[in-house]
């Protein structure tokens, strides 16, 4: 497929009474892979969420297409049975609830096989083990591209993949990305990041820079580097 | 002393006692159940009652009493025997006489009262020395027309030995009933006990069961309790005492649902060194159910013990309370406790739907998980009963 998959215009977006996206604009094409950088409270996880129409995250003004499908007043259940996936940056406790009991649930409406997804992210341990207590940073970003790779979304919008994981966590989360990319119909996929230390991993097509919840620049992967080698100053 | 003269001293006591309320839970007049004439007969097994609390009637160690009149039991398993109380007494008056009334005071309270006076029936279980039981030996108690069903159990795992024992009580559909079960365990050194009581009731029954537990040398006592369903009054708070290098992990899901009054502990007492215990304890409350969980541990040897009670309201109208209680009395015990009560987090919700659950589905998963307890080295057969149950009750909690 080729096209815009996702089409953002004008959004502004509202989280209790302050305005954290301000008219923004923002296109993503099919074989993309998009890195949205912006330092700590640019508004990255705001965008993401107000995308996927997380409660709480108030759109004020502004259209979310999704495959030219008009979603802005969509709730959530509605715009992830469409495709649209989340990988959250900090994904809550679940008490009582397994990591297998999870993926299984997402691998009987997605078609997947749980030890795939376990192999695939190297979390095969950690299956019968409550989702989320007692991991360590890695492998809770593991187990949450797990989740993602078992709902088999369409486009995944991955938010900090890369905070707080080691190298080697930061490979197997890489692996999945791409993953996520293969079996897109799109090929393309959203990574937030603030280090964008997973660039070393899986190359960007696109770059976008976020600051003070507008969207400043948007460029080809050489805007990223420029970002890892001197920071966001000079951007705005 | 011999069994007749211990069991007339006991029948004293507790006539003693007819009048003493418990200290905890709502005051159930006993008389009625007191002055009940002789013995109705002509109760019947409702089987799929049975079943429906994970009872195997097929098994090959099981005891079944209807009301306080009919009792069916057997034992097919090398090694286990299974008998009636009152088969006990008169076939092993020596046994009966180590092992009846001697962890449960009949004076505790009007309702071990009531049973020492008027109570028919219960088990005897002994799992012979050495002799390790993979398969669940099975009890069934059901109510069909109420009254007063008041069983003495007793379970006796002799040295080195290891059982489980699944207890499945149940009732008629709105019959008015006390159920008031005697249990003393007995787990031997380096034996192991795996005990599961599964209770599913009426919304008029009273339930009073009394239990004490004794735990000797490098043995392991190990409970998961549920109540499944509704209930009027329910009260109970078992005791275990624990010897040196003892273990003891007591597990309890307790579901509220309409007007029930439930109060429901566990107690550990860790009288040696090197030993450890674990309260674990859910409740979730519906409707105008009132809970109180409570827990204590006191520490008398060197020992660890954790108290984990959380609570979950899923009614404006419900109410939790916990009580967790810790008491050192050495200076090299480790107590802790953990308590908490809440509504189901928003976050955890939205993260579910987001995943592709809807909000139903999600609120229902996260209610199973919270009443799923990990209880280690349980058969498979009533690992996957339990985890049935866990779906049950995430079914009636919505």
């Amino acid at each position: 497929m080729t096209g815009i998959i996702l089409s953002i215009e004008n959004l502004s977006v509202s989280v209790g009474s302050r305005i954290a996206i301000k008219d923004l604009s923002l296109q993503i094409p099919s074989n993309t892979i998009l890195y949205l950088l912006g330092p700590n409270g640019a508004g990255k996880t705001t965008l993401l969420r107000a995308i996927i129409g997380y409660p709480g995250y108030n759109t004020v003004s502004g259209v979310i297409q999704f495959e030219g499908e008009d979603v802005t007043d969509k709730p959530m259940e509605y715009r992830v049975s469409k495709g649209l996936a989340l990988a959250h940056q900090i994904p809550p406790k679940l008490v009582g609830v397994r990591v297998a009991d999870l993926l299984s649930t997402l691998c009987k409406k997605s078609g997947c096989s749980v030890s795939d997804v376990a192999k695939d992210m190297e979390i095969e341990h950690l299956l019968y083990r409550e989702f989320g207590k007692g991991f360590s940073g890695g492998e809770l970003k593991r187990v949450e591209i797990a989740t993602l790779l078992a709902q088999r979304p369409k486009l995944a919008l991955v938010d900090e993949p890369d905070t707080g994981v080691d190298v080697d966590s930061i490979e197997i989360i890489a692996r999945g990305l791409k993953r996520l990319v293969e079996i897109s119909p799109h090929k393309s996929i959203v990574i937030v990041t603030h280090t964008a230390f997973i660039a070393r991993y899986i190359e960007p097509d696109a770059t976008c820079i976020l600051l003070g919840g507008s969207i400043v620049r948007c460029g080809d992967p050489e805007l990223l580097y420029k970002v890892m080698r001197s920071g966001f100053k000079g951007l705005a | 002393m011999g069994l007749k003269a211990w069991l007339d001293e006991v029948r004293e006591r507790a006539l003693k006692a007819l009048t003493k309320p418990s200290p905890y839970g709502v005051d159930v007049d006993v008389t009625p159940f007191l002055s009940a004439g002789e013995v109705r007969s002509g109760g019947f097994l409702d089987s799929a009652r049975a079943e429906k609390v994970g009872v195997n009637l097929k098994a090959n160690a099981l005891y079944i009493q209807v009301d306080q009149a009919y009792f069916s039991y057997l034992s097919r398993i090398p090694g286990v025997e299974v008998l009636r109380i009152e088969d006990l007494i008169d076939q092993k008056p020596d046994e009966a006489y180590e092992y009846l009334w001697r962890l449960v005071d009949p004076a505790a309270d009007k309702y071990t009262a009531l049973a020492a006076l008027r109570g028919r029936g219960g088990y005897f279980i002994k799992v012979k020395r050495g002799v390790k039981v993979e398969e669940p030996i099975m009890a069934c108690l059901y109510m069909s027309y109420g009254g007063l069903q008041a069983p003495h159990n007793i379970v006796v795992i002799e040295e080195g030995a290891e059982a489980t024992v699944y207890t499945g009580c149940t009732i008629a559909p709105e019959v008015l009933g006390l159920h008031v079960g005697i249990s003393e365990f007995y787990v031997g050194k380096s034996a192991k006990l795996r005990f599961i009581m599964v209770h599913s009731w009426n919304r008029v029954a009273h339930v009073r069961p009394r239990t004490v537990v004794s735990v000797d040398h490098g043995g392991e006592y190990i409970s998961y309790y549920v109540n499944m369903a509704r209930v009027k009054t329910l009260q109970t708070y078992p005791i275990v005492h624990l010897a040196d290098d003892a273990k003891a992990f007591l597990a309890s899901i307790l579901l509220g649902l309409g007007k029930a009054d439930i109060d429901v502990g566990s107690s550990v007492y860790i009288h040696g060194n090197s030993s450890g215990a674990e309260l674990v304890s859910r409740a979730l409350a519906r409707d105008e159910a009132k809970i109180f969980m409570r827990a204590l541990i006191v520490g008398e040897g060197v020992s660890r013990g954790h108290i984990d009670c959380r609570g979950l309201m899923l009614s404006d109208k419900a109410s939790i309370q916990t009580v967790p209680e810790l008491i050192a009395k050495n200076p090299n015990v480790m107590l802790t406790h953990e308590a908490s009560i809440g509504r189901l987090a928003e976050d955890e919700i939205n993260y579910l739907v987001s995943k592709g659950f809807s909000k139903e589905d999600a609120v229902s998963a996260l209610i199973r998980g919270f009443a799923s307890i990990d209880v280690k080295g349980l058969p498979d057969r009533v690992r996957s009963y339990i985890e049935s149950i866990e779906k049950v009750i995430s079914e009636k909690a919505l």
